[in-house]
Parts: structure tokens; sequence; C-alpha cells
């Protein structure tokens, strides 16, 4: 049982963040039909912007604030850093070609993956960035807690779950009780229509950028909290993202979020009761089975179109 | 149909142009190399992980080998460049033959320092070979790669290495866990790829010789999160044997284990020594250098190299790359000096290369090669605990 109860939690801490990555390839896709595959990377440079905050800060051992004010910090400026990024892309990368034929954009954000992942090596290098966060308040994130059986669960992992939760709550308020959220929504159902009816289209669709990559940015650092960060990361945390975001139907905020949460019990399991050999060839095997029996995903609507 | 058969005729010519670039690898042959002039600029590639997780200790190897073309020039009588051929270890072994295709191809390169990883090695060796390249490993250390029956040797005869081989290492490794840490229970992590499963193999069957109990595991290389991991490993195991080339990741495995109440020790082989990324107190690591430091006559040479690379930290697997670099450029002297002056034949470094003798070497006392495996002479690994400020102390 208590293998059990830590499997979930570990699925659970991972899952929480896969969900934060997956809904931001849902935003941008439900209203621009478009796989951002720079996603991933945008997570890495959040990341890479929550350690330099941290730096700037005083370091894992020395902070020269309080604990609790550190972790809000180093997650806003990379949510901050993020969500200019995404502006930036979006502008630059994606706007000038979303008349285009739907393989330009696509191939598009491939090179801004490239480019994203590069130029953070020759920036700063290719060695594994460490957050220490086991050295933060002498070990208060990975020894203080409460427990669940004989299982501790740590003061980080929920920060962790509960910052993620709590992000995907705003989210899903903002998409539904605001009039930007409404805008997104009209946006995503109907481009033209929403612009007839006076929607500013680019604000909706900047606006989408900055939302899934401010979240990208938050589930850099909450993820480099736990293991160490590296310029390459987000190819293979961006696929699981994407992984995340199909299995709860792409385009869907509530799928995103189950999806992420599924694919991160999945791998946790399988690692702890099958093998941790094959959990990533399981996770894809998951990826491919939604996509041969249900392209659309647990949340979201099979595409009929008029022939 | 008429569509159709474009498609095979345009696959079928991809298929041909493939076969055919194998076949033209294949065949650039010792006579490929014109001669070169020991008195211009002759070109040493490191075939190392520059960039991605391995990169810190490429780019470790690149200034040892940096600092030693650059001061043992005089003394070699020789004018060599380093260049770098990047091999990221996410990429595989496999990557190791497309750098050393570009190194075949070139002139000025008359012998090859690595591949660093034994993936690498095992990948390139057959056409560096047929190329006539002496390629000499400052850190490959998988035991098929030289050592065992030569029919079952997955490295060529000019590959060498400078350091000893896992059959070195993962008994080295298990007897200290056995005879030192009194083991019983021992779980043995490895990450799919040659290096990691092949000490792994190594260690884990001294162990179970010894009558310890081992408990396998295997993750991808790419695996950041070890939490589900760490789950599996026992409550009494006493040491988790973790042989990675990313010292991060036994650092992030470490502290999972104590997040998760396992007391059990970490315990890396050579990939994870770095006292700035793996310091997890009460750990080891073993490595095939002992503390250079401490050796006779090293005190210069490692200010120079401090001087010339002020921000770098002293790690394990720059010097055996300052050594291999060293061999090399020794060996080409030779080969300049019987051919007065040049290089005729890359095949003229190969042969002088097996009787290099390095004596007051930066690892500590004469280097030379055994006849029977191109290794060292009665090589050695040593074993580290990590002190609680950090520090690497020599236990064994």
């Amino acid at each position: 049982m208590d293998t059990f109860i830590q499997l979930t939690l570990n699925g659970l801490t991972l899952g929480s963040v896969y969900a934060l990555i997956a809904l931001g390839y849902s935003l941008v896709y439900g209203i621009l039909k478009l796989l951002n595959f720079a996603h991933g990377d945008v997570f890495t440079v959040g990341s890479f912007i929550g350690f330099g905050a941290l730096q700037l800060l005083g370091g894992s051992t020395d902070p020269v604030v309080p604990l609790w004010l550190l972790l809000v910090t180093i997650t806003v400026a990379a949510m901050a850093g993020c969500a200019a990024l995404g502006v930036v892309i979006e502008r630059f990368a994606y706007r000038p070609l979303r008349d285009a034929p739907r393989i330009a954009p696509l191939i598009s954000a491939l090179g801004v993956s490239f480019f994203l992942a590069y130029s953070l090596q020759l920036l700063f290098g290719a060695e594994q960035r460490d957050y220490d966060a086991f050295s933060m308040g002498e070990g208060v994130l990975f020894f203080e807690g409460f427990d669940i059986g004989n299982v501790r669960v740590p003061l980080l992992r929920i920060v962790i779950i509960v910052s993620a939760f709590a992000l995907m709550v705003m989210l899903w308020l903002l998409v539904n009780r605001t009039r930007t959220g409404k805008a997104m929504k009209a946006t995503s159902y109907d481009r033209e229509a929403a612009a007839m009816m006076g929607i500013d289209i680019d604000r909706v669709i900047v606006f989408a950028f900055v939302l899934g990559s401010a979240l990208a940015g938050a589930a850099g650092v909450l993820f480099a909290l736990r293991a160490p960060t590296f310029a390459s990361l987000g190819f293979i945390i961006g696929l699981k993202g994407f992984t995340a975001a199909v299995i709860g139907g792409i385009g869907s905020i509530p799928g995103a979020m189950a999806g992420g949460l599924i694919l991160g019990f999945a791998e946790a399991y399988t690692q702890g009761y099958v093998s941790t050999r094959w959990s990533d060839l399981f996770v894809f095997v998951i990826l491919i089975a939604f996509m041969v029996f249900r392209p659309q995903g647990l949340f979201g609507k099979a595409d009929i179109r008029k022939v | 149909m008429k569509k159709r058969g474009w498609v095979v005729a345009g696959l079928a010519s991809i298929f041909a142009a493939a076969l055919a670039s194998t076949a033209g690898a294949g065949s650039s042959q010792t006579s490929a190399l014109q001669a070169v002039d020991c008195d211009g600029t002759i070109k040493l590639p490191l075939i190392t992980p520059l960039t991605g997780g391995g990169g810190p200790i490429g780019q470790e190897q690149m200034t040892w080998a940096k600092y030693a073309a650059k001061t043992l020039g005089s003394k070699y009588r020789l004018n060599v460049q380093i260049v770098g051929g990047d091999t990221p270890v996410e990429k595989g072994g496999g990557e190791a033959i497309k750098v050393s295709q570009k190194f075949i191809a070139d002139q000025q390169v008359a012998a090859v320092l690595g591949p660093a990883t034994s993936g690498g090695v095992a990948s390139a060796s057959k056409a560096l070979t047929k190329a006539g390249l002496v390629h000499i490993s400052p850190s490959a250390t998988d035991t098929s790669l030289a050592a065992g029956p030569k029919a079952k040797r997955s490295a060529t005869a000019s590959f060498f290495r400078v350091v000893g081989g896992d059959y070195v290492q993962g008994p080295t490794d298990a007897r200290y866990m056995i005879q030192k840490l009194k083991v019983k229970k021992v779980v043995v992590v490895d990450f799919q790829e040659p290096y990691s499963v092949g000490l792994a193999r190594a260690a884990n069957a001294t162990l179970k010789a010894a009558g310890v109990t081992t408990v396998r595991l295997s993750t991808s290389v790419n695996t950041t999160d070890f939490s589900s991991l760490v789950t599996r490993v026992p409550n009494d195991a006493q040491v988790v044997f973790f042989p990675t080339q990313q010292p991060e990741d036994a650092q992030t495995f470490g502290q999972q284990l104590l997040e998760q109440g396992k007391r059990a020790k970490m315990f890396g082989g050579d990939g994870t020594n770095n006292p700035s990324a793996f310091k997890l107190a009460g750990s080891y690591v073993s490595n095939f250098a002992p503390d250079i430091s401490s050796v006779p006559g090293n005190a210069a040479r490692i200010a120079g190299w401090k001087k010339d690379n002020p921000k770098a930290s002293l790690g394990s697997f720059g010097p055996p790359t300052y050594l291999a670099t060293e061999v090399a450029m020794a060996a080409i002297r030779r080969a300049c000096d019987a051919g007065n002056g040049t290089i005729a034949n890359r095949n003229a470094v190969l042969k002088y290369v097996r009787s290099v003798v390095v004596p007051r070497s930066i690892l500590g006392g004469t280097f030379r090669f055994a006849k029977v495996n191109n290794e060292p002479v009665n090589p050695k690994f040593y074993i580290f605990q990590i002190q609680k400020n950090g520090s690497y102390k020599l236990v064994g």
C-alpha cells in the first residue's frame, strides 16, 4: 500500500507539471489550430529564468528574502519572462504565416524550438543547472510535510501540486468568467465570425500565447525544483506535454489537465509496477493508441466536416 | 500507378545513395592521407560530448587537451591544433560515426583523441581504423572495447585508452562495497547506454559472486525525475550503484532517496566524479584517476591550466585527456622523425603509439600500454567518499 501511495504521489507531482505544459499546447491549438512545438523549449527558458532569478536573490543556501518569497519571485519571474517570449514568438514566427498552409507554421515552430534550445546552449553552456532546493531553508522543502501511512508528503511536492492546481483553476476562471476568456472561446469556435463580431483577433491570439507561455514558465520552475534543467530538456518534456494534450483532447482545457495527470500516473505506475525500462515506451504507446482509436482525446469533440 | 512508380523510384534512389555513401565511407583507406608536413599545423580532433547533458565533461576534456597541445608543443616540436567533434550523449553512440567521417576526410588529421564515450568508440572504431587513424580515448571504459577475447572486442586494434576498463572499475567498486561497506543488498541502476550497462554488469557480477543480493533497475538516459525508481529501492538496500555520465542525476537521485526516507548510500562511477555537481555527503564515487593534485610534479601543470581556465574547476576527466594528448603527440613526433619531417601515412602514427612511454605522467608514475590489449599496464581505479563540505576524500 505504501508503494501505491508513493507512486500516486509521484504521478501527481509529475502529472501536474505535464498538465501545465499541456495547457499551453491546448490554448494555442484551440485558437490557431497550430501545434506549437517550441512550447517545450519555452518551458526550458522558464526554468533557466527561474535559475537566474534564484542566483540574483542569493542562491538556494543564502537567499536575501524569505523562502516563500524566493519561490514566488522566481516563479513570477519565469512566468513574466516566458510570457514576453511567447509574444515575441507569436509576432515574428507565427503571425506572418497565419494565412499560409498549415505546414508552414508547423515548420516555423520546429525552427523556433531548435533556435531556443541552441541559443540557450550557446549563451549558457551545456551543463545542467540544479536549483538545489535540497539546501533551501536547510532542507525544509524535503523533510517537512505530513505523512500518509508510512509515506512522507514533503513540502516541496505540496508546493508543486498546489501551485499547479492553483494556476489551472485561475486559468479556468479566466477563460470561463472573463470577457477576454469568452473572446478566446469565440475565436476558437470560429475566428472569422468572432472578428466580424468585433473581437480583436490579434489581441486574443497574443493573449493565448502569453497565457500558455506563462504556464510553461511556471512549469519550468516547478519541474526544476526537483530535477536539474539543461538546454535540451524541453524536447522530451515538451513531447510529454503534447502527449498529455492529445490524451485529454487537444484544444480542451479540462482535457489538458486530465491528460497531464493521466500521463503522470501512467509513467509512475509503469515505473513502479511494470518496468523502469519501458516507461517512456509505454507513454508513447498511449499516444499512438489515442491517435488511432480516439484522436479527439478524452474531452475533445470529434471533428465532423460537411462533405 | 504512375505516381506510385515515381515514389518507388525515389525510394530506390535514396536507398542506392545511402548504400553508395556507406561504401564510400568504408573505402576511406590510409592512402587517403597526403603526406603531412610536421613543421606545419597538425590537427588533433577530440571526439567528445561538447553539448547536451555530458557537455561539461567534454568541455573539461577540451580545456586539458588544448592545454597539453600548448604546453607540450615545444617538447615534441609540434604545432598541434585541437579541434572538437561534438557527440552529445543524448544522440547515442552513432553520432561519433558522423563526426569521425569529417576527420577521416581531413588531410591534416593524423590521429584522434576519443571518442570519449564507450558508445562512441563502439560505433566509430571500425571507420577510424579503415582510415588508418589511431584513436586514443581518455575516458571510454566499457570492458568489451579492448578487453576479453579478441574476436569479441567491439573496438578495433587501432583503439587505445589511457584509463582502465570497467572490468577493473566494476569489480573495484563492488569489492569496496563488499569489504569496506559490508553490503548485503545493493540496487544496481543502468541508463541503457554502453558505458552504464557495461559498468553495471561488471559490478553486479562481482556482487552476486560474493553472495550479495542485487536489485537491477534500468532507465532511459533522458530520465530526469527519478521518484518512481527511488520508490523501487528496497528500504533495506545499503547502496545504490549508479553509473551515469551525468553527475547531476546522481545528486538528484540521492536527494530523492533521502526525500523518500531511504537509507541507501549512493555509489557512482567515474562519470559521476564531479565535485561541483555530485556533492551529497556520505556518497561514494570511483575514478580512473587519482586526485592529481597529490601527484608529485603536478602543481605547475595545474597552476598553468587554472591560469588558462580561471572559471573551470579541477575535475577527473581532464587529466587523462592531457595524457592521451601527450601520447598522441609523442607518437606523431616519432612518426615525423621516422619520415624525415613528414608523416607519409596514418599507419605510421599507429605504429609508434604502442611503444610510447610517458615518464612522470600526469596521473602519476610512468605510463605505457600493455601489449595484450592497448590499455595501460596495471590499470587502477580509485574510490572517493564525498565529505560534508563537498570535497572528495580518497578512501580506497
